[in-house]
């Protein structure tokens, strides 16, 4: 029933329930269709995603998912700051995965000013990649087992990921707000207990995920929850823009890692892993054997990983060494011209992508030629991702809404930026 | 862009489950297997209020100012009020004659309230004045506590020593 043939009262009550997110609708109590508010505080929309439900009985007919409720600005803050200050907001676009976010910004920057990172510091941004898909994955599957009722998971995942947080915690001081990336480098050098924590943690971790898989994969409550949910055609899913997990549970195997390789990935060996059905179990599949190939890049880049420098040779660009900033007159300008003006980009415009745990993570940056970006869009995969959310829903029941958005794995601080 | 190019991955869906599986009795005690299991593993969480946890060098706690010889080591260049992406320092310079330096932070303050400890000032300082020190137990009852003054801030080389020597090796 469109609204376009309904009487005006019936209407504009329609409308005035759109507009009020407290009020749950009956239009007319013998058809039984409803106009429900789901969020933007409910346990399972995985922060402030507020969803209009149209319900005929328990079944969704109809779904409009409405964002923005965690919208900070972040675009328009990067216009009024250098490229240096921007970094620690990216940490918390995708907070599930900052060292990602990191990684992908100085990427676009260093593509803009033409700067080439040292092979060492490549290996440790791809370990730092890895480490936050493994992360990210872990609560994705965590939360998605909990939405359908297994709590276990989640205690038992977010323990793993506890372990690659300490690494994080030595590595780059925080936890969470990392701020790990430099423009041509990186905040501080990958050290050797890091190395002994990583090592420890890949060697626990695929026994430790074993016992999720022995939980979950013959479990005939999470299969039926799970099995033929979601459902999205691999048509509808390349138009609609989707990325990452989702596309590859739609048997299509599109990788930024391999499709437009960036750092290091051509050298390592992993495969991208799809599964052809397109339903909530399929992209949860994926993203349980994404964390093994992470743990297997892991591995290999910490073998192939070389000593030497982590930042680019260009004094003017590249913040100085804080030993030479002590006792030298040149880095000492450096550093003030550096802080003070920051750097000089050459006009243009870039775009660089990065294949994170939810999908494409593009920063699309204009400059000016001024220290300041004139404009970056984020092209975040949550936010593309959320829009296939009507086209799952669809036809499902009210229940199922709730296994979709966790096989989605939503970040809404990236989604709203 | 290749559809279906990869090898069949293993996956279970309900086609593939026995009769016995789909009873859930073998999930039921598996299930139970697995999570008692648990109660045997070391413990991973920590009681945190009795146990503290003391923080890794590379720790990025409060920011504080390095005192040396009882005055700080700051000259009040401004360095760390324009790199803060979070506009919490203030610092107000002032001329002084009796120090070996020529500047020092008449007034130097720090908003906790606003301060993201990203530890960008101590990256930028030119003196080695402003670092990040491993406290991380922050508690104000009211706004005007929150702006630290130079009294809260200033700690001295001894207190700060691992930290120092970490950035020494570090950056």
């Amino acid at each position: 029933m469109s609204t376009r043939t309904l009487e005006e009262p019936v209407r504009s009550r329609i409308l005035s329930a759109l507009e009020d997110q407290d009020t749950t609708v009956t239009l007319d109590p013998l058809e039984n269709k409803m106009v429900l508010n789901m969020g933007p505080q409910h346990p399972a929309t995985h922060g402030v995603l507020r969803l209009l439900v149209r319900l005929d009985g328990e079944t969704v007919t109809g779904c409009v998912p409405e964002l923005g409720y965690l919208h900070r600005g972040y675009e328009k803050i990067a216009e009024n700051s250098t490229y240096h200050e921007f970094i620690p907001h990216t940490d918390r676009l995708d907070y599930l995965s900052p060292l990602a976010n990191n990684v992908g910004y100085v990427l676009a920057v260093e593509k803009l000013l033409g700067l080439e990172v040292p092979e060492r510091a490549q290996y440790i941004r791809v370990l730092c990649c890895e480490m936050a898909r493994i992360a990210s994955h872990l609560v994705a599957a965590g939360t998605m087992a909990m939405d359908v009722g297994a709590l276990t998971v989640l205690l038992w995942t977010f323990r793993e990921r506890e372990k690659l947080m300490d690494i994080y915690d030595v590595l780059t001081g925080a936890r969470f707000t990392t701020s790990y990336t430099r423009i041509g480098g990186l905040a501080q050098d990958w050290t050797p207990p890091a190395t002994e924590m990583l090592k420890t943690f890949l060697g626990e971790f695929e026994r430790d995920l074993a016992e999720v898989e022995q939980l979950l994969y013959a479990n005939r409550i999470f299969v039926d929850r799970c099995e033929n949910v979601g459902l999205i055609s691999p048509q509808e899913a390349v138009s609609l823009g989707m990325t990452g997990p989702i596309l590859r549970g739609c048997g299509i195997a599109r990788d930024l890692r391999k499709d437009k390789p960036y750092l290091v990935y051509p050298d390592l060996d992993f495969d991208v892993i799809t599964y052809p059905e397109g339903d909530a179990l399929a992209r949860f599949y994926v993203r349980m054997e994404e964390t093994k190939q992470s743990a297997r890049i892991l591995r290999q880049a910490l073998d192939k990983m070389p000593a030497g420098p982590i930042h680019a040779n260009e004094t003017k660009r590249v913040l100085p060494r804080k030993e030479r900033i002590y006792t030298r007159m040149e880095e000492l300008i450096h550093d003030f011209m550096l802080i003070n003006l920051g750097v000089d980009p050459p006009v243009g415009e870039v775009y660089q992508a990065i294949e994170s745990s939810k999908g494409e993570l593009g920063f699309f940056l204009v400059s000016d030629g001024t220290a300041n970006p004139w404009r970056l869009k984020i092209r975040t995969p949550s936010t593309a991702n959320l829009g296939a959310l009507p086209v799952m829903v669809k036809g499902g029941m009210i229940s199922d809404i709730v296994v979709v958005i966790g096989s989605i794995d939503p970040v809404m601080g990236e989604a709203d930026k | 862009m290749t559809t279906n190019g990869q090898q069949k991955r293993p996956q279970i869906r309900k086609k593939d489950l026995s009769l016995w599986q789909l009873s859930y009795i073998p999930e039921i005690i598996k299930g139970m297997f697995l999570t008692f299991k648990q109660i045997l593993r070391p413990k991973f969480t920590r009681q945190y209020p009795e146990e503290h946890w003391t923080p890794p060098s590379s720790y990025r706690g409060r920011p504080v100012l390095v005192e040396e010889d009882g005055v700080e080591r700051c000259v009040a260049c401004g360095l760390c009020a324009r790199v803060c992406p979070a506009l919490a320092i203030e610092v107000q310079a002032s001329e002084t004659e009796e120090l070996a330096k020529e500047r020092y932070p008449e007034r130097f303050e720090i908003n906790m309230l606003r301060c993201i400890f990203c530890g960008f000032c101590e990256e930028a300082c030119p003196e080695e004045a402003i670092v990040m020190s491993n406290e991380y137990e922050l508690v104000f009852s009211n706004q005007e506590d929150a702006i630290f003054g130079k009294e809260k801030l200033l700690m001295t080389t001894e207190q700060l020593k691992e930290r120092l020597e970490f950035l020494k090796e570090s950056r």
